[in-house]
């Protein structure tokens, strides 16, 4: 089975121009955690995900400051919060982006997500268009149908 | 970037040729234009100057500029480890929640007042970086820093410029505090003693100089600073901000860290008491900690060596340190050294100055690393002009240290503080803003070493 089987292909995107704040609210209504920022061109330019705003709102260096333990909220996280709505998308996005063709396979895929930590990744056409998009869970589950049926399609 | 891979080819090859022409021979040539395309890498291209190092050494060994052994010999592994062994220790600390606890200590301080924040964040950042290194001390110092001036909202690029100038200056002072501490100790045969006799007290009064200096330049936010602490009143949500979990593992590293400082600090009684060679416990003592580090905490063993060692920019030292050797090994440094000698008139005093100002200036564009690695083997080729070398080594190590507060790209604490800045406040830092304040402190303790070196007995 091929990755375009099964993936979304009702892509909800957005531009980087849009603000992060829009952004964050887009994925509070849609309940998910990321995605796909495509430009004017309709290239796919990064990904913008909840991890980024967390990045972005908590300071840079406490992975750097070791252990410790926020027992109150600083007052600079609340301050970037509210500037969220002055930073563009294409500030906070991930560049780089994992995808793949329409043509590949689950497994293929599976193995791309586990050695690049993603948790859903885009598929493109050849022109280089975005097509569809797939998750960890819609990857697991066409696996899992392909177990209990395994003569379908033969 | 074409263009400035060119100008690097060109500018290392017409070295290489005008050194030809006034009369070195082709191996010292070539070990010339090779470090000299090094140093250049560092300046074109810092992201990937490691590979400058590894084409310079190949292309030094196939033309027999230097060979296996003196690539080896030179490349003064007992340097590295020690930085190793010290890496891990401090990732240890870090994992312990050490750094965590000090930003604590400075967010809890009572009875905030602007001058009170200023005295102490400049000597905590001094003291920190004599202990554990600039790069490490100024991470935590810039936590603290931003966190105060968040609450009192102010401006907190004064203030991360203090500690900045105050963590560089205090690198000089013991062989902790910045690699070319460790390198010129290892080289020049210094001990741990020499540095808390001779180097602490003189890093410690440039420090106050500083300060004082930065108490003036930066009277308004100081200023500024003083009436936000009366209108927000004391720092209480400060005080409980951040806590680190007092656990067991934060006591016994702290006890390691003790012990190897302890051991450090007394390194040369030891290596006297039990017949060792020169500065042998000085060396070995962060691998004895780190290896106990690694038995205790066995699981992480790796992750300590992966992940708190910088092999990029270790693998870049040594490298660098055996292109230096490759300098000293095919005598082009003995010609320098004899036509500085020249310059100076044989006059000891003058060639302090040189050795201190040219390092001082060198250092704030050039990494200081690159820069003392180049010194080393001049200063090692004045012995054989018979010159006091004692007091050439101090100037090098200060000048290495205070040049790196002259300009933005001076030190690495420089740039890794600026680079939070940016990220978090997005604050770009212009050349020439920073030029003026470093100019005048990198000036006026540079001028405080040279008084000393020249007339304190101890340093002659």
């Amino acid at each position: 089975m091929k990755v375009k089987e099964i993936m979304i292909q009702d892509v909800k995107s957005i531009s980087p121009e849009s603000n992060a704040r829009e952004a964050l609210l887009i994925l509070e209504q849609l309940q998910i955690s990321g995605l796909p920022v495509i430009d004017a061109q309709s290239k796919l330019v990064g990904m913008f995900t909840e991890k980024e705003v967390l990045s972005y709102i908590l300071p840079s260096y406490i992975e750097k400051v070791g252990r410790f333990i926020y027992e109150e909220n600083p007052k600079g996280i609340k301050k970037k919060l509210v500037e969220l709505s002055n930073v563009k998308v294409s500030q906070l996005m991930r560049r780089d982006v994992v995808t793949v063709e329409e043509n590949t396979t689950l497994c293929e895929v599976a193995r791309v997500m586990l050695i690049q930590k993603a948790r859903r990744i885009p598929v493109l056409d050849s022109t280089g268009k975005v097509t569809g998009i797939v998750a960890r869970c819609d990857i697991l589950k066409a696996l899992a149908r392909e177990v209990q049926e395994p003569h379908e399609g033969v | 970037m074409l263009k400035k891979f060119f100008f690097l080819i060109l500018i290392s090859v017409s070295i290489g040729f005008l050194t030809m022409r006034i009369g070195l021979n082709s191996h010292q040539s070539i070990a010339i234009s090779i470090f000299c395309a090094s140093i250049l890498g560092t300046l074109f291209f810092w992201d990937f100057r490691l590979s400058f190092a590894f084409l310079g050494i190949s292309v030094l060994l196939l033309t027999k500029t230097t060979n296996l052994e003196n690539v080896i010999k030179f490349a003064s592994l007992e340097v590295i480890l020690f930085l190793v062994g010290m890496m891990v220790l401090v990732g240890q600390m870090k994992a312990a929640g050490f750094f965590a606890w000090i930003v604590q200590l400075i967010l809890r301080i009572r009875n905030m007042t602007a001058y009170k924040f200023v005295i102490v964040i400049s000597f905590v950042s001094a003291i920190l970086s004599t202990m554990t290194s600039e790069v490490v001390s100024i991470i935590f110092m810039v936590a603290a820093v931003l966190e105060i001036c968040d609450y009192f909202e102010v401006e907190p690029l004064p203030f991360i410029m203090i500690a900045i100038f105050a963590t560089n200056v205090g690198s000089a002072a013991t062989v902790l505090g910045n690699p070319i501490g460790i390198l010129i100790a290892s080289k020049a045969g210094l001990t741990f003693e020499d540095f808390i006799v001779k180097a602490f007290p003189l890093a410690m009064v440039c420090l106050t100089a500083t300060v004082a200096l930065l108490l003036v330049w930066y009277r308004k936010p100081i200023k500024q600073l003083e009436a936000n602490i009366k209108k927000f009143g004391a720092n209480e949500m400060l005080v409980r901000l951040i806590s680190v979990p007092p656990e067991k593992e934060l006591k016994i590293s702290l006890v390691i860290f003790g012990v190897t400082l302890l051991f450090i600090a007394l390194h040369h009684r030891l290596e006297l008491l039990w017949g060792l060679e020169p500065n042998t416990v000085l060396l070995i003592m962060p691998l004895i900690s780190s290896g106990a580090v690694m038995i205790w905490k066995h699981s992480k063993a790796r992750e300590f060596i992966e992940h708190d060692v910088e092999w990029w920019t270790l693998l870049f030292f040594m490298l660098l340190f055996a292109q230096a050797g490759t300098l000293k090994y095919t005598g082009a440094t003995d010609v320098l050294a004899r036509n500085l000698a020249g310059v100076a008139g044989n006059s000891p005093s003058f060639l302090i100055g040189i050795v201190l100002w040219i390092s001082a200036i060198g250092s704030s564009i050039l990494d200081n690393v690159v820069l003392v690695a180049a010194f080393i083997p001049v200063i090692q080729s004045f012995q054989g002009l018979n010159l006091n070398l004692h007091p050439l080594w101090w100037a090098l190590l200060f000048g290495g240290c205070l040049g790196g507060n002259i300009t933005l790209v001076g030190s690495t604490a420089n740039i890794v503080a600026l680079g939070i800045l940016e990220k978090e406040r997005n604050i770009r830092m212009t050349f020439f803003k920073w030029f003026w304040v470093g100019l005048t402190v990198g000036l006026v303790t540079t001028v405080f070493v040279w008084i000393a070196l020249l007339f304190l007995p101890i340093f002659l």
